[in-house]
């Protein structure tokens, strides 16, 4: 399997101004982030808000440069490549946002929106890109008739479907879904993941799929990673971290998790407090005041992100949850 | 006789002719019950309960049977009356926390104005009585938050002070609307425990609006499932959730991706809601519905009392044949 995306120690500082003669803070959005990802797998990034989620989103679609750190796209470095090479990088990686009534220009018909990567990327003529827009957007499950329409014509369900033919357009390597079912109802939803499905199995496309719904990504997901205030707390594959999570993080979130089928005998984790402020945060490891288990060197020492088992944690303790 | 008594209300925007945003609905909820209705967005469950507060203007039109709530015809009360009551005995949390309250006040002003308003307090005794408030809510450092504003206030903060102030009247009836949504999974888990814990000690009714089938599973005794604008189930938790007698309730737990776990596609209903313009002459599911048959498309059913499970469908699923 060929590897189409690999980060290295990502890391993302934003200077924050906190008046006029106080020193700059620095909000470390994203803290050391490690993966790699093959063609065609999926990589869940899970997480409350303020994890660094979205963050990495924005590295990974070179929206924004990481402060340190390595980002390769299909082998090639993106620090110091060339303008031309950014270029042709950015074809690569695609995104699909969380709000679909957002990410799509309400002044512009579904068929020139979809046409647009065509024109700016490749040099196909009107007709060539017509044709190509059309096989997308039968693909993707509208009407011929839809080319000539605007997006308030559409529903929720519809929209998300044009954002996702958009980024697939011009068939990336990657693509990166941040949150995209999350504004839409459960009988939309479950059609939509099928057809992220369907697109994957059709180009081999490699997804890092961003959510907080641990369900859906149960569903989609191959590797796992969870993060927390901007660190990488566990990642590994998705079977091993749903039945038995290290990190005690992971373990609440999922007890946290609502189900259907709830089980009254199983106790529910009770996590106490909220997120810590990210510009302010806690010593040792950023859980620590939240952990049911934290005990004192939790509070002084930052874990290493070592492997255990199948997976990589963030614990100083995961062997004990084996 | 129930604390609230819904029966065959009718919400329509525009004339007499317009289409029923809320179509002959029933529903009661007892004291010391927790109601869930769950539905996809434009199903009708919000405007529901603004039917029932007295929160719809011009061109809305309400009729019902009877709207009665704790002995008082909410649809003859004016709205002097009406406030005596909504506020007070019949409370409500937003969605939006945020939003919900007020930016240029205090938290502890918001909170006393209900106390002042509804059960005469002022002065001291109402500083008291929201710190009491807070507290009771699980605010930490409450003294010091009375006198916070909203916006430094966290979002589950924020569901916090809604959720004291709603309580603050010592409702007989308290109604969700989505009260989580908005939050993260961990803050969700400590706001539904929070509200089930006082509904349980101070014995409200409370109702609970949410799209989010795993919450109802979780907190709710009986459930209400709403289709545009039709109740087409209510049955009793977990026996819905096992043996759905209407289609739709079986689609709607088929697209929850815990549900198809391991599978390569989820279960999906075809189409979408109808809308305004091609609401169908029969049952309103009849064309997204696996199982329709002829009479399906003419005939609209009704909410039948005598089926083993209350269920708006000429064929439920999962009878037992007598």
């Amino acid at each position: 399997m060929s590897v189409v995306l690999t980060a290295r120690d990502l890391t993302r500082h934003y200077d924050v101004s906190r008046g006029l003669f106080k020193p700059h803070a620095v909000v470390r959005a994203l803290n050391g982030v490690s993966f790699e990802l093959e063609a065609g797998k999926t990589l869940a990034v899970v997480g409350e808000s303020g994890c660094g989620k979205s963050t990495l989103a924005r590295a990974l679609t070179l929206i924004e440069e990481p402060s340190s750190g390595s980002l390769q796209i299909a082998g090639q470095e993106v620090a110091g490549a060339s303008k031309a090479e950014r270029k042709q990088l950015r074809k690569d990686v695609q995104m699909v946002f969380q709000s679909p009534y957002a990410s799509l220009n309400p002044r512009q018909k579904i068929g020139d929106q979809l046409g647009e990567p065509l024109l700016i990327n490749t040099s196909l003529s009107k007709a060539e890109r017509r044709e190509k827009v059309q096989a997308m957007m039968q693909q993707v499950g509208l009407r011929p008739e839809h080319y000539q329409r605007y997006p308030h014509m559409f529903s929720g369900g519809q929209r998300q479907r044009i954002a996702l033919a958009r980024a697939m357009m011009l068939q990336p390597k990657v693509l990166v879904a941040d949150e995209p079912t999350s504004a839409l109802d459960v009988s939309i939803q479950a059609q939509v993941l099928n057809l992220f499905m369907d697109l994957q199995q059709e180009f081999n496309t490699a997804y890092v799929f961003i959510s907080h719904n641990l369900a859906v990504v149960r569903h989609v997901a191959d590797q796992v990673l969870v993060m927390y205030l901007g660190r990488p707390a566990e990642m590994g594959p998705k079977e091993d971290i749903y039945t038995r999570p290290l990190h005690p993080y992971t373990q609440a979130l999922l007890s946290a998790t609502p189900t259907i089928k709830p089980d009254p005998l199983k106790p529910k984790i009770k996590i106490v407090g909220e997120l810590p402020n990210p510009l302010n945060p806690p010593s040792g490891c950023a859980f620590h005041k939240r952990c049911p288990y934290a005990t004192e060197r939790c509070s002084t020492e930052v874990p290493a992100f070592r492997p255990v088992d199948t997976r990589q944690v963030a614990c100083h303790y995961a062997e004990q949850f084996l | 006789m129930s604390l609230l008594n819904i029966n065959n209300l009718n919400v329509r925007f525009g004339d007499a002719k317009a289409v029923p945003v809320v179509d002959g609905l029933d529903l009661s909820v007892d004291k010391g019950e927790v109601l869930a209705i769950v539905g996809e967005s434009g199903s009708g469950k919000s405007v529901t309960m603004m039917a029932l507060m007295g929160l719809i203007d011009a061109p809305g039109i309400v009729t019902a049977d009877s709207l009665v709530f704790d002995g008082h015809d909410m649809l003859k009360l004016n709205a002097r009356q009406r406030r005596k009551v909504v506020g007070k005995d019949l409370a409500m949390i937003f969605q939006d926390p945020m939003t919900a309250l007020n930016p240029s006040y205090t938290v502890g002003f918001q909170i006393e104005e209900v106390l002042r308003q509804h059960l005469g307090m002022s002065g001291k005794d109402a500083r008291q009585r929201a710190l009491e408030l807070l507290k009771k809510v699980e605010i930490p450092a409450a003294e010091s938050r009375l006198d916070a504003y909203p916006h430094q206030l966290s979002g589950g903060m924020s569901q916090r002070v809604a959720i004291a102030m709603a309580i603050a009247g010592e409702p007989k009836l308290l109604i969700a609307d989505e009260p989580t949504t908005a939050l993260d999974v961990t803050i969700q888990a400590q706001i539904m425990e929070l509200l089930l814990s006082l509904q349980q000690e101070q014995n409200m009714g409370l109702i609970l609006i949410t799209h989010d089938l795993a919450v109802v599973a979780e907190t709710a005794q009986r459930v209400c499932v709403m289709y545009a604008g039709q109740a087409v189930e209510v049955g009793h938790v977990p026996q819905l959730f096992d043996i759905p007698a209407h289609p739709y309730s079986e689609a709607l737990l088929m697209a929850i991706p815990e549900h198809s776990e391991g599978a390569e596609r989820l279960a999906t209903l075809p189409g979408i809601v109808p809308g305004r313009y091609d609401r169908p002459q029969g049952c309103l599911l009849s064309p997204r519905c696996p199982y329709v048959r002829e009479n399906c498309r003419t005939e609209r059913p009704a909410l039948d009392p005598k089926a083993q499970s209350l269920a708006r469908c000429f064929y439920p699923l999962n009878q037992e044949v007598a």
